[in-house]
């Protein structure tokens, strides 16, 4: 019989593709926007700190860098968080969305624009604004609300997560266009605006917060790696290969929401990510967590660079926010995917 | 080795086992039959722990199966479920790795491991393959090299056997997508690792089949235990009539001299 291997390529060699592409797409992500910057002045700034063009240092030190390093701990996050869930609900299928913490982040976003204007006034809590702290604190009360709907005697239900998941994020969806039909013209424009995602607001706070976050889950996530392999063959076989699924499933649900929060409140909602990055590093390497976590945390990373750098371009001196870009590149591209692997089995 | 002591279950107020008491010495093989929804598997989740039982207890090397952790547990004893319901590409190999979880032997010897388990069960050439695209059957060897892989170490020859406690395998219906020479490996590999200490439980079907390898037969019917005993006393007309509501002969193996149920 035939033998056939599926895998596209060797993590190793997917790995060292990405780490020479990071570099490389994080540089064009400081080149590119409204005003053009030369490789070569990148590089005499960096490299011997003298700046021919002070301009140009400002743009790079306080609106390109803080951006592009945000770009790549929110993709990086959105991603990393994206395999943990399809792990978890071992659905390849399954993103962020499913826990309804983007759904939560919609809702405490848009009360806090249309009813706490005078909260808007006030200053930043850690480089955020009110905001994004609403936006996070939505997107940890649902997915806490719908953890709780889905945990009985028996244990967490994975299954009635999902629906749970659906019906709250139904119910929240109606509260926001609730919100939007009570706002005003600015105040929905506003709404709409954070729902597309976009990396504007970046600052050198936003960055550190988010760091702490990707540094923290960055430690904690792949060391549960073997424990969801396990958990791919079914939850009683984890169970008999020692694995406490009860407390996998509470760990891997904090982390999940811990991450989507704080990167939709720097960043709102940016769609596909967490749904692709894991999904086309898996068709890549094959579905081991030991390789897909830290591979798609750096895809993901990668992904939002390239795309937040196209978002400034594509309409400039106006930008796209970034979610409609990561939409529009990712929706065929996943639909190319699908067709391709029909075809291929 | 393992006792289930007067275990009952009941769950959602519907009795699924009635006080059934078994007792499976090191290095026997019990087979559990019975017809469809007799308890069988129910019995199988007691034992493997995932189900709690109302009543009685299940005793793994005279202590209490709930004194011991999870992790302790899975070092020594395996489970292949009836059917598996993996989704994701992983290759043969990976799967049979799998069964490497709970031990840290490192990566060459469970390396070497995986190559022997995916022989054993005669499925070396599918060790590059994705583990969707396989048919039922050899998914169904794929998943007993992944449990034989688990215990392995308890399947050797005796004098290699360091571990604490020997090897517990739980199969639930093990041959049932098996062609006639695979199951006869099964039965092969059953008695081999019995032979090494390891008790094994299965849920079977096939009562000949099951007449080849079991030290012990378990009559199962509507949640209670109708007999104990060796292949020779269970295999009566008489009792199949009782269990199964079917009229048949029992005959005497030509040159194996077992009994052989012929309907």
């Amino acid at each position: 019989m035939k033998v056939l291997n599926t895998r596209l390529i060797t993590p190793r060699l997917c790995g060292l593709l990405l780490l020479i592409a990071l570099p490389l797409i994080s540089l064009l992500g400081l080149m590119t926007g409204p005003v053009f910057i030369p490789l070569a002045d990148i590089l005499s700034m960096t490299l011997s700190g003298d700046s021919g063009n002070s301009q140009e240092k400002l743009i790079i030190e306080i609106i390109r860098l803080p951006r592009v390093v945000l770009s790549l701990l929110v993709g990086a996050l959105l991603a990393i968080c994206g395999a943990l869930l399809q792990g978890l609900f071992r659905n390849p299928l399954a993103d962020p969305a499913l826990i309804g913490v983007s759904a939560g982040a919609s809702v405490g976003a848009s009360l806090v624009i249309v009813f706490g204007s005078m909260l808007t006034a006030n200053g930043l809590l850690l480089g955020l604004s009110a905001i994004s702290v609403g936006a996070f604190a939505g997107a940890i009360i649902t997915s806490v609300i719908i953890f709780r709907l889905a945990t009985g005697p028996q244990g967490t239900s994975v299954a009635t997560m999902l629906l749970a998941g659906i019906a709250i994020s139904a119910l929240a969806g109606a509260a926001t266009n609730t919100l939007s039909y009570l706002a005003d013209n600015d105040m929905l424009r506003r709404i709409s605006l954070w729902q597309m995602g976009n990396l504007q607001g970046a600052s050198w706070d936003r960055v550190g917060l988010c760091a702490v976050t990707a540094g923290f889950l960055g430690l904690l996530i792949p060391r549960e790696a073997g424990a969801l392999n396990a958990m791919l063959l079914g939850e009683s076989e984890a169970r008999h290969l020692g694995v406490n699924v009860e407390w996998l499933k509470r760990r891997l649900i904090i982390y999940s929401a811990l991450g989507v929060a704080i990167s939709v409140a720097v960043a709102g909602v940016i769609a596909f990510v967490g749904l692709m990055v894991p999904h086309l590093i898996r068709l890549l390497v094959g579905p081991n967590h030991r390789a897909l976590l830290p591979l798609s945390a750096l895809a993901g990373a990668i992904l939002l660079v390239a795309a937040d750098a196209l978002a400034r371009v594509v309409i400039a001196p106006a930008e796209l926010p970034v979610g409609v870009v990561t939409a529009l590149l990712g929706a065929p591209f996943f639909l190319w995917l699908l067709v391709v692997q029909r075809r291929r089995s | 080795m393992l006792k289930i002591v007067s275990v009952g279950l009941t769950i959602s107020a519907v009795p699924l086992l009635n006080n059934i008491t078994i007792d499976c010495p090191r290095g026997s093989v019990t087979a559990l039959m019975g017809p469809n929804g007799a308890g069988k598997t129910s019995l199988l989740k007691v034992i493997s722990g995932e189900h709690r039982a109302s009543q009685g207890r299940v005793e793994i090397n005279r202590q209490s199966r709930e004194d011991w952790k999870p992790a302790e547990i899975a070092q020594f004893m395996a489970v292949l479920p009836q059917s598996s319901t993996l989704e994701f590409a992983f290759t043969s190999e990976e799967v049979v790795s799998l069964g490497r979880t709970p031990h840290a032997t490192g990566t060459v010897r469970d390396a070497e491991i995986i190559t022997a388990a995916l022989a054993r069960v005669d499925a070396s050439y599918l060790a590059q393959r994705s583990f969707v695209q396989l048919s039922g059957g050899e998914k169904q060897r794929v998943q007993l090299a992944r449990v034989l892989a688990q215990i392995w170490d308890h399947c050797e020859s005796e004098s290699e056997c360091e571990a604490p406690t020997d090897g517990i395998l739980l199969l639930d219906e093990p041959s049932a997508a098996f062609d006639l020479a695979h199951q006869l490996m099964l039965i092969d590999i059953v008695q081999q690792i019995s032979a090494c200490g390891v008790t094994v439980v299965m849920v079977m079907h096939d009562l000949n089949l099951a007449a080849k390898c079991a030290d012990q037969m378990v009559f199962m019917n509507c949640g209670h235990c109708t007999a104990v005993g060796t292949v020779t006393e269970l295999l009566t007309p008489e009792l199949i009539k009782k269990v199964f509501s079917v009229d048949a002969q029992v005959m005497t193996h030509p040159l194996q001299g077992t009994p052989m149920v012929v309907v």
